[in-house]
């Protein structure tokens, strides 16, 4: 229970994010990044981006999540430290967007990640791709709900 | 094109006549022949024959093959591209059943190595004699013999069984690797001590996974595997309309955005003779000339990143932000502009708006020249950059690299100028090269393009500033006939080809990204390099690298324990560059 606390209480600031790549056209991958730059500048809440999951609190998960990144987006999610919050982004992470017919999908980024952890927090950001503006609103409410845990 | 019915003679007249007269007795019935495109059935059994004597060809190079079902087999086209004379010839050769057999030519022509695999894996042709037919495009759990690319297979009540959840990464020791067709876990050299980057990794558009294989310090040989990427957007398209289809390749690549939808707008306009409007044509101009630009910006911020130089990724970044608000001011969004239709553009431009676009690439000005001139005073990055993955001229053709790659190693061929499409052959601009082949050479041609993007853009408001006229042909129907179009994205060529039957949909819709040509020339550039220089090697093709950090890691075949991240790799690249600032 303790320990719990102490988890919880670790995430309040400071959200450090890794961002996966699970098959996107890259409209919000450049996004994603841009949030690290001068007019966005994330890194004023706290957040950084970095360079293994296991240093993670939020898991950026961007694209329709193909057949052959699916089982890697797995692995990733496994070597994040729980409690994460899975931030998927943009139409493909939501529901694949225009590709959802295309025979090379997996499962939706949810349901892949829900298959491995059923206990899974997951947001989501719409948009295709979502405006910065929007991911940084999706930071403050990830921000927010780590508090109330 | 539409094409002439069987029987009728075709004369050879022009550039694309000696073309296909140079083939001989090889050429079994001429197709079409126009000034600027040609479409020619060969002799089945003598492909490699004609390929080599293509390549020979001064200023021939292969853009990209493409393969179709037809009743009798699978038609292999093979679309050639001869600069400056801006043509493209294709040439057709039938792989009949039940073989599916065509000799491999990617022996005499590296560029042909990927889209043969392709075509293996989508359609199940097959190539005698290619030097390494493994999977490429499908992933690792994708049955044997399904083909999904061929008519009979449906994209939705076809799809084999998903692969098992969290099914072993791809680095694998020999002794791990599973029998079956996908690279993973196959070990080309063993004994060799083995970079992994990827799949998950910041420098490639796509999830792409690289093996390094290194002596010391050295590269000996790169491997590569994709798939992570493929969303089988061809397949698609065939169930789109032909004004759908826009939306969807417009998300092939998000920062190649404009160059795609226009890509396949010119090649169906080719195929239903549509006279685009003057002011669409300098519309179409502006967007894609803009996104040159971010594009660019974007790059060369990145590049100062994995060379320690953070101040220059925030630079060029901060200025890019300007262009990227002048494009939602005149599309309605950032990066997916949805402007290009069959026939012109969706939306005009105001003189308000021009005017704010004229006035965002005149304030860049300032700021460009400044890291332009950082970039090229800097007696480190000289240091760094110059003869480090030299690409040469021959291999840039052989491999068949386009864009800022190939104009690197002082190849000028740009498409803008060779073949012109939307307002370029009317504005005063000037194709940037640059010798030498390196990194240095990339980094050059794409710091001076951003002037000329900005020269043009310019023209294009003046002109277009004060005028009102029509910006839609208008276009009804679309006759059976097949197209190519193919337009200078930042990255290089993008080539659209499409078929159509006279329906309202695509019969075969191929894309070919310039990253497709220009990802492996890494082949040619990376090997002998120090280990430090391949980060911004593998960078300097500009494969859209999506985010800062992935995947990654380097493990010694000898001794699995040794590890090196991604963050380890940049972090010696950017030692590399302290060390020499310290020297100087």
């Amino acid at each position: 229970m303790a320990l719990t606390k102490l988890k919880n209480w670790a995430l309040r600031k400071s959200l450090w994010v890794y961002h996966v790549n699970a098959g996107a056209c890259n409209n919000c991958d450049i996004e994603v990044l841009d949030l690290l730059t001068p007019r966005y500048d994330i890194e004023r809440f706290g957040m950084l981006l970095v360079g293994s999951p296991r240093h993670a609190d939020v898991l950026a998960v961007t694209g329709t999540c193909t057949r052959q990144a699916m089982p890697r987006v797995q692995e990733v999610y496994m070597q994040t430290p729980r409690p994460c919050v899975v931030m998927a982004i943009g139409s493909c992470a939501l529901a694949q967007g225009i590709f959802a017919e295309s025979y090379h999908m997996g499962p939706k980024v949810d349901e892949a990640i829900r298959a491995v952890d059923p206990e899974a927090i997951i947001m989501y950001v719409p948009g295709c791709p979502p405006k910065p503006e929007a991911m940084i609103s999706a930071a403050v409410k990830a921000m927010e709900f780590l508090k109330q845990l | 094109m539409s094409i002439a019915p069987s029987g009728t003679e075709v004369a050879l007249t022009g550039p694309v006549g000696q073309v296909i007269a140079s083939l001989g007795s090889a050429v079994v019935e001429v197709e079409f022949c126009d000034e600027r495109r040609g479409m020619a059935r060969i002799d089945p059994v003598r492909t490699v024959e004609v390929a080599s004597t293509m390549l020979a060809m001064d200023g021939a190079r292969l853009v990209t093959a493409t393969g179709l079902e037809v009743r009798d087999g699978i038609d292999v086209l093979y679309h050639w591209a001869v600069e400056p004379a801006g043509i493209v010839v294709t040439l057709k050769a039938l792989a009949t059943r039940p073989g599916l057999e065509l000799d491999s030519v990617a022996n005499v022509v590296p560029a042909a190595d990927w889209i043969e695999r392709e075509m293996h894996d989508l359609l199940g042709a097959n190539f005698p004699g290619h030097p390494d037919m493994r999977r490429l495009i499908l992933d690792d759990s994708w049955p044997e013999g399904v083909y999904p690319l061929r008519k009979g297979f449906d994209q939705v009540t076809d799809r084999p069984a998903l692969p098992p959840n969290r099914t072993p990464p791809d680095v694998l020791t020999p002794q791990e690797a599973p029998p079956g067709p996908g690279t993973a876990g196959q070990i080309k050299h063993p004994g060799k001590t083995m970079i992994n980057i990827g799949p998950f990794h910041p420098l490639q558009e796509e999830a792409e996974f690289f093996q390094l294989y290194v002596d010391g310090e050295t590269v000996v040989d790169v491997d590569v595997r994709i798939s992570y990427n493929h969303r089988g957007i061809e397949k698609l398209d065939e169930s789109k309309t032909f004004d759908q289809v826009p939306f969807v390749v417009e998300r092939v690549c998000g920062i190649c955005s404009a160059s795609h939808p226009l890509a396949y707008v010119q090649a169906v306009e080719e195929i239903a003779h549509v006279e685009v409007p003057e002011r669409a044509l300098y519309l179409r101009t502006i967007v894609n000339e803009l996104e040159r630009l971010h594009s660019h910006l974007l790059w060369v911020g990145l590049a100062g990143h994995f060379l320690g130089y953070n101040t220059v990724f925030m630079w060029a970044w901060k200025y890019r932000e300007p262009v990227m608000d002048v494009l939602e001011i005149a599309t309605g969004s950032r990066v997916t502009y949805a402007n290009c239709k069959i026939g012109g553009v969706r939306r005009d431009m105001t003189d308000e708006q021009l005017a704010q676009i004229d006035k965002a690439v005149t304030e860049l000005q300032g700021p460009m020249e400044m890291i332009t001139n950082v970039v090229l005073d800097d007696p480190v990055l000289h240091a760094r950059l110059k003869k480090v993955g030299v690409l040469s001229a021959a291999d840039a053709k052989a491999y068949g690299a386009t864009g800022p790659t190939a104009r690197g190693s002082d190849v000028p061929i740009d498409v803008r100028r060779d073949d012109p499409y939307a307002a370029y052959d009317r504005l005063d601009w000037k194709v940037i090269t640059a010798p030498g082949g390196d990194v240095f050479g990339k980094a050059v041609v794409r710091l001076l393009e951003n002037f000329e993007a900005v020269k043009i853009i310019k023209q294009c408001c003046a002109h277009l500033r004060g005028t009102k006229g029509e910006i839609d042909a208008k276009v009804e129907a679309i006759p059976p006939g097949e197209g190519v179009g193919h337009v200078e994205a930042p990255r290089g060529e993008t080539f659209h080809y499409v078929r159509s039957d006279g329906s309202n949909r695509p019969v075969r819709h191929k894309i070919r990204a310039p990253s497709f040509v220009n990802v492996p020339t890494f082949k040619a550039s990376c090997i002998g390099l120090q280990v430090p220089d391949v980060a911004i090697t593998l960078a300097s093709v500009d494969p859209c690298y999506s985010c800062t950090e992935r995947l990654c890691s380097v493990v010694d075949a000898e001794n699995p324990h040794r590890r090196l991240g991604f963050k380890e790799l940049v972090k010696l690249s950017q030692e590399k560059t302290r060390k020499m600032r310290k020297e100087w």
